[in-house]
């Protein structure tokens, strides 16, 4: 056996127990490797899609709103670029967008949540005040009207945006759970030794949550997606000839895809990416239940 | 918030899918007409007024002017009769005769007299106008109304003259007296009187008229009363129906009983109307090559082109550097490539501009004849570019231009992003920038009122504007020289303010070459044909040396009609073809299918 160096045998087995669950979570259902795959693909497509074609794209004038072939397995667009060349390139500004929502909804939901919870009386009320006026904010026209004077131009102020308007009813899931768990012997324990504040909420109350948060976190990225993207579709943020959205759009109003066929492939590539990605993370997130689960650990 | 987005998009999407599955199979009602409003879309809600922007009156169906006009590119006086059956103006256009339709007569059987005629003018000062333009001074105004006999009427014009005169007052849509007289208030011509002297009663006075505005806006009649050949039976928010006016002086030419109008809330509605084969005709819609051929299709679908008097452009903002250099300006166009950008674009409502005038290309035939192949052509030419580009001062460092201090030049081309034509050409033009070394982005603007809220705040660097509106060598040119510019015409006097107030974005200079283009345009008002020949000739030099703009592409007016139920369209270049589907009826052009 080998001991990692300054760590307790103990924690060394449970770690490799760890990861045989995970193995056995995943040999349990294919579609689980599946979803991985997809998303590890999307996330090389997010980091390397950009260096994998010249930059700009090339265009063939010749080959306007070309049908899929060979060269171009999803046609080209209405200047004759590669369809599947802007969807590979369009992944990064999905996905750090996606990414960063997520990160600021969970946080933000999480660390509201969870002081919430605990503390409860007045911490607790002025909390869930300020998370009920922002699950009363309308996101969408919110949105709208944004638009009109901030541009969007970067995947992180446009994550940051949805992340600030997303984040209420994470932070009442956590505020739920944690009232839950106060109330359990080894948070009482803890209590009763004098621990400090932080370190109950740290280590004794975040940890049990981790896998509920870590859950949420995936979803959040299909929800900001769903989002930006549909922001782009409407026509309301900045032009970018490979973000999906905007392809969406340019498909849907500037190629007729939906009156005939020579757009099709153009609107169907970033469908298809969008409905890979979401099923991709949602078999993840499949398989995150089964392996967090405590009866499996138990195994 | 971010499901309610994404319901949103998808909502959108459905929307638009739903659309496309439904109405298949056309219309086939007989004698009903189905067509839309390109004007407009409907809202039930609005009310049946034609001084109403929104108003469920339809131009050519059942809202009627004096007179239609041709828009023909050279000549812009040239009309086919409306209510007015004929009419005689002096040379300098100082005095205009009318004379109406001896048997015209309102939908409720009333007679239409001059007295309709002026109360209309009435109702049109109340919102302002060309010729209905309170202030005096302002040009082509009209001074005098008379009514001469109840088939007869005579407008004379006031000192500051303009030949289009005649145009905007055969323009004038005429409403019953009866419905809409009572609006005005017994001594309202008193008031107008009043109103163009000055002092303190004029200055009241002018605030009594302007501020019946509203009210006329707003004004709600209990049902439509037209002189057209259709009149109004109900309107719901999917379509408008109207029915023949069996009063109509000219009835035995009109060949429908009945005409629907649908509501759509975007181009690809209109498509899928187009492919089930539920029109009978379409106005001018942006379509691309693959709906087209889609349309095509549909048994009956015909497409008829011809022309319309709009172009497209890249304008400066001169207030900015580099733009306020010509070399810059000049170098841009030498590197667009605007055969490429209308085939990306527009390739089957646009024709690549030529050069840059000012002038749609067909009409710069009649005005310029061979003094435009004198012009810079400015066909795609990456020296000559780089010439003008070192010209301005702009280096060449590792391939990328940059400013004359080295500091990075990014070219931000900015356009509405509902104009899909315009996103697709302003990304050709930045591709071809991009491939000649140019940095260079497209930034879109939520809709067309922000963009040009914007634009004319100045915010932009560069955007794409429509301009060669004419006919009316004025209305061309203004586009260019006009407010957007800097000269103001206000009260006959034309003032030039500085870059950057009060609209002025292009912020171009008030003479060029000791040339002041924005008082040649304003003298293109009063000039006779001849001296208006010279001065566009000399407007469409400077345009073309100058290039406050790169004119991109000249719209074609394609329109979309359907054999299935009715024939007799205007042929191809028909000037006809400006005009709605209810005026070809009027002028007897529209058979039902299979009649004698």
């Amino acid at each position: 056996m080998t001991v990692v160096e300054g760590m307790p045998p103990t924690t060394v087995t449970l770690r490799r127990n760890f990861w045989r669950g995970v193995g056995r979570v995943m040999r349990r259902k294919p579609s689980r490797m599946v979803g991985v795959g997809i998303v590890l693909v999307f996330v090389f497509m997010g980091i390397f899609g950009p260096l994998l074609y010249p930059n700009p794209l090339p265009r063939d004038d010749n080959a306007l709103y070309a049908s899929p072939s060979w060269a171009h397995p999803f046609g080209t667009d209405f200047e004759g670029t590669d369809v599947l060349a802007l969807v590979v390139t369009g992944t990064r500004y999905v996905l750090l967008a996606g990414l960063t929502t997520a990160v600021i909804t969970v946080a933000l939901g999480t660390v509201i949540g969870l002081l919430a919870g605990f503390h409860r009386g007045r911490w607790d009320t002025v909390l869930m005040r300020l998370t009920d006026l922002q699950l009363t904010i309308p996101g969408l026209p919110l949105l709208l009207v944004l638009s009109t004077v901030w541009k969007f131009t970067s995947p992180i102020e446009m994550g940051v945006v949805l992340g600030l308007l997303g984040w209420g009813g994470i932070a009442r899931a956590v505020r739920s759970q944690s009232l839950s768990l106060r109330e359990r012997g080894f948070i009482e324990a803890a209590k009763g030794l004098g621990l400090s504040t932080r370190h109950i909420i740290g280590r004794e109350l975040l940890p049990s949550m981790a896998p509920y948060i870590a859950m949420n976190m995936l979803i959040a990225v299909t929800g900001a997606i769903y989002a930006q993207v549909g922001l782009f579709f409407l026509g309301v943020l900045p032009f970018d000839a490979n973000n999906w959205g905007v392809m969406l759009n340019l498909s849907v109003f500037g190629g007729g895809a939906l009156s005939s066929t020579a757009a099709l492939p153009y609107l169907l590539a970033p469908l298809l990416a969008i409905l890979l990605l979401t099923l991709g993370i949602v078999l993840v997130v499949d398989a995150m239940d089964e392996i967090f689960n405590p009866r499996l650990r138990e195994e | 918030m971010r499901r309610l987005a994404a319901i949103a998009a998808v909502a959108v999407i459905a929307t638009v899918t739903g659309t496309a599955c439904s109405g298949v199979g056309g219309s086939g009602e007989a004698g009903v007409y189905t067509t839309i409003d390109g004007a407009k879309q409907i809202d039930a809600t609005a009310p049946i007024n034609p001084f109403n922007p929104q108003g469920n009156t339809f131009l050519g169906y059942d809202a009627m002017s004096l007179a239609w006009p041709k828009n023909d590119p050279v000549d812009p006086n040239l009309f086919y009769p409306g209510i007015a059956q004929s009419w005689t103006t002096t040379p300098d256009q100082s005095q205009v005769v009318v004379h109406l339709q001896p048997n015209a007569k309102w939908s409720d059987g009333k007679p239409v007299t001059s007295e309709d005629v002026k109360t209309s003018i009435g109702l049109a000062y109340t919102q302002g106008g060309t010729a209905y333009a309170v202030d005096p001074k302002a040009a082509g105004a009209a001074a005098d109304v008379i009514v001469v006999d109840a088939h007869t009427l005579k407008v004379t014009q006031g000192a500051n003259k303009s030949n289009t005169f005649l145009r905007n007052v055969l323009s004038t849509v005429v409403v019953p007296a009866h419905v809409f007289g009572s609006l005005l208030p017994a001594d309202f011509w008193t008031q107008l009187k009043l109103a163009r002297g000055t002092g303190p009663a004029a200055e009241k006075a002018k605030a009594t008229i302007t501020g019946l505005a509203q009210k006329v806006i707003t004004f709600a009649p209990a049902k439509d009363v037209s002189a057209g050949p259709f009149v109004l039976e109900r309107v719901n928010p999917g379509e408008a129906l109207l029915v023949k006016n069996k009063h109509f002086w000219a009835s035995d030419k009109i060949a429908p009983k009945m005409v629907k109008v649908l509501n759509y809330t975007g181009n690809q509605q209109i498509w899928n109307y187009l492919i089930a084969g539920r029109l009978d005709s379409a106005p001018f819609t942006a379509t691309p090559s693959g709906v087209l051929n889609r349309i095509r299709q549909t048994d009956g679908n015909e497409v008829v082109k011809g022309f319309s008097p709009v172009a497209v452009s890249m304008a400066f903002n001169q207030t900015k550097a580099p733009y306020d250099n010509v070399h810059v300006r000049k170098a841009l166009a030498y590197l667009i490539d605007r055969s490429q950008v209308t085939k990306v674009a527009s390739p089957e409502g646009g024709t690549p501009s030529p050069t840059t005038t000012g002038i749609h290309s067909e009409s710069a035939k009649s005005w310029l004849g061979n003094s435009e192949n004198g012009l810079d052509q400015y066909k795609l030419d990456p020296a000559k570019a780089a010439q003008e580009l070192k010209a301005a001062g702009m280096k060449q460092v590792n391939g990328k231009w940059t400013m004359p201090d080295g500091s990075p030049w990014v070219v931000e081309l900015h356009v509405p992003a509902s104009f899909s034509d315009w996103v697709a050409a302003a990304k050709a033009i930045t591709s071809q920038l991009n491939d000649h070394g140019i940095q260079a982005s497209v930034l879109t603007s939520a809709d067309y009122t922000l963009y040009l809220d914007e634009l004319a705040a100045g915010k932009y660097d560069i955007g794409l504007w429509l301009m060669a509106l004419g006919p009316a060598p004025y209305n061309i040119y203004q586009r260019i020289y006009g407010s957007a510019n800097g000269w103001q015409l206000l009260a006959g006097n034309l003032t030039h303010v500085a870059p950057g107030t009060q609209g002025n974005w292009m912020g171009g200079p008030e003479t060029v070459d000791g040339v002041n283009p924005g008082a040649l345009t304003n003298q293109l008002n009063a000039a006779t044909p001849a001296q208006q020949k010279q001065i566009v000739g000399t407007l469409a030099t400077l345009t073309n040396q100058n290039l406050p703009m790169i004119q991109l592409y000249d719209y074609v007016n394609t329109q979309f009609v359907n054999d299935s139920r009715f024939t007799g369209w205007p042929p191809n270049d028909s000037d006809m073809l400006r005009l709605p589907a209810g005026v070809w009826m009027q002028l007897g052009l529209i058979k039902q299918q299979g009649a004698r």
